[in-house]
């Protein structure tokens, strides 16, 4: 099965664009059964469109408003669920305090080779 | 053997050997519906088929193909469904091979009920309506929620379970002990939700559960200490209510406890214990054994209220451990530790406190506290009891310390 792994990161005073990967998680994102990732810039660069009624709504910022923001998103093939969690709390391990990955089954989709 | 005691036997095996041919428990569940309606037709009239079992999971994995085969039919859009469903059906028999033996998978669906994945009250519903063999109606009465509520809160359970891809399988030795403590978790918890007003008994149901469970891992102590919790804790049933009164455990009527229950729970005891390896449950069935002596020895109680303290870290226990140090050193004593406490929100502390303050003779602080536990009381039983309570302690009821002092 395919998994999305979204990770949510707590707030940071440092610029996180200049930060390299964290050490620990670089050779995780190399992994066979991890087919896709993706890091993102932080949450001040988001720009939300949204369908109200036909009319297309352009917003400053992320559409969920919190604390954590959505950092990266990581695709991975595993048999179940129990494989996807286990990837999932190995990042964990590599990752900063305060941070959570949501684990979602995939319906469909298709990732182009990089 | 009446259908019922046939249905309660077979429900979970039958389910659990279906969702390990077809990977999908709501299919199972339709396809075993099925077949158990053909069986309450045809058994009584036929006669019981020597292999009960087998024949039930052949004839819902017949009942199953035949409604994949329809669905892919309706897929197609194939002009000739009526006549594929016409061929579809055969009789079940012809596919029964009695002397296949059915591999037992109950245990792989309880661990797939009770995934953490799932939220604690899907699990409890699910593991209920797919290894109880509840229905969907009974569970909603039991837990008092909206049949709908119930109802959607098992389909999404079971859909995730098949969207999530949450594997049906025991899970490998270094997850399997926090795995089995969710399972035994909700089995405790089913157990504790209790009984009454008509509603299903669902500590019968817990037990019930405990003893399929002892049978399919008669190596694991917790498992058996959880067992013989229950039953221990259960025999005192019948004592426990005269004419809709709470009755405390020190005025019970001993003959009514059931002797043969304890029997069974101290053995079950017995056996956990002889793995020497210490846990939850194993301590609260060995508190439970000790509260059934008399006299009470209540310092092997205290103690193995602190070890229990120690390993769960629980302030529930932490309570009931000042009740034990209240018997050996006093009211006060108990008191002092309840103080300590962040229970503010657990209806049973006040109740505690009260009864605490009560016979160290604080009688106006006990009848503030009868009070607030009478407001968080959920069962009529306990409403008569703290009512009762509440009217003894009134500054009426007593002597007025303050006129005994003057």
């Amino acid at each position: 099965m395919q998994y999305a792994l979204l990770a949510y990161s707590p707030p940071e005073d440092t610029d996180r664009a200049s930060r390299p990967i964290p050490g620990g998680l670089a050779p995780l994102l190399d992994r066979p059964d991890v087919t896709g990732w993706a890091r993102l810039h932080a949450d001040e660069s988001a720009t939300t469109l949204r369908n109200d009624d036909g009319r297309m709504l352009l917003t400053d910022g992320p559409f969920i408003d919190s604390k954590e923001y959505l950092a990266g998103l990581i695709l991975i093939e595993a048999d179940n669920l129990d494989r996807a969690l286990a990837i999932a709390a190995e990042m964990l391990q590599e990752t900063r305090p305060g941070t959570a990955i949501e684990v979602r089954p995939i319906l469909d989709g298709r990732f182009r080779g990089a | 053997m009446a259908l019922d005691a046939v249905f309660r036997d077979q429900w979970g095996r039958v389910l659990a050997t279906l969702v390990g041919i077809l990977g999908d428990i709501e299919l199972a569940e339709d396809a075993a519906a099925e077949a158990f309606a053909i069986a309450a037709e045809r058994w009584p009239r036929d006669g019981e088929p020597a292999n009960p079992t087998g024949w039930l999971v052949a004839t819902a994995r017949n009942r199953a193909i035949d409604h994949l085969r329809r669905r892919q039919v309706l897929a197609d859009k194939t002009t000739l469904l009526a006549r594929d469903i016409e061929t579809g059906l055969r009789p079940p028999e012809a596919f029964v091979d009695d002397s296949a033996t059915i591999p037992d998978e109950r245990l792989e669906l309880i661990f797939t009920c009770c995934h953490p994945a799932l939220a604690l009250e899907a699990q409890v519903a699910l593991t209920l309506r797919t290894l109880g063999g509840l229905s969907t109606d009974e569970i909603a009465l039991a837990f008092l929620v909206p049949f709908e509520t119930l109802s959607k809160r098992l389909t999404r359970a079971k859909h995730k379970i098949r969207n999530a891809g949450i594997p049906f399988a025991v899970p490998p030795d270094h997850q399997l002990p926090d795995r089995l403590a969710a399972v035994l978790a909700v089995v405790y918890l089913i157990f504790n939700q209790g009984w009454g007003g008509g509603r299903v008994d669902l500590a019968a149901e817990a037990i019930h559960l405990g003893r399929a469970l002892a049978g399919l891992m008669p190596d694991e102590p917790e498992v058996l200490a959880l067992l013989a919790l229950m039953l221990l804790h259960d025999a005192r049933k019948a004592a426990r209510l005269r004419d809709g009164q709470i009755i405390q455990l020190d005025d019970q009527d001993r003959t009514l406890w059931d002797a043969r229950q304890i029997d069974q729970g101290r053995e079950l005891l017995r056996r956990a214990m002889a793995h020497g390896r210490s846990g939850p449950y194993l301590v609260q069935a060995a508190i439970a054994d000790l509260h059934l002596h008399e006299p009470r020895d209540w310092g092997q109680i205290a103690a193995l209220y602190r070890t229990l303290a120690r390993q769960t870290g629980s302030p529930i226990v932490e309570m009931n451990l000042a009740v034990a140090v209240a018997a050996i050193d006093g009211p006060e004593a108990g008191l002092a530790i309840l103080d300590g406490l962040d229970l503010d929100h657990y209806r049973y502390f006040h109740s505690t406190r009260a009864e605490l303050l009560r016979r160290a003779g604080r009688d106006g602080e006990a009848h503030q506290a009868y009070r607030r536990a009478l407001s968080a009381a959920q069962t009529e039983p306990e409403q008569r009891f703290l009512a009762d309570r509440v009217a003894e302690t009134a500054p009426s009821a007593v002597s007025e310390p303050r006129q005994a002092g003057a």
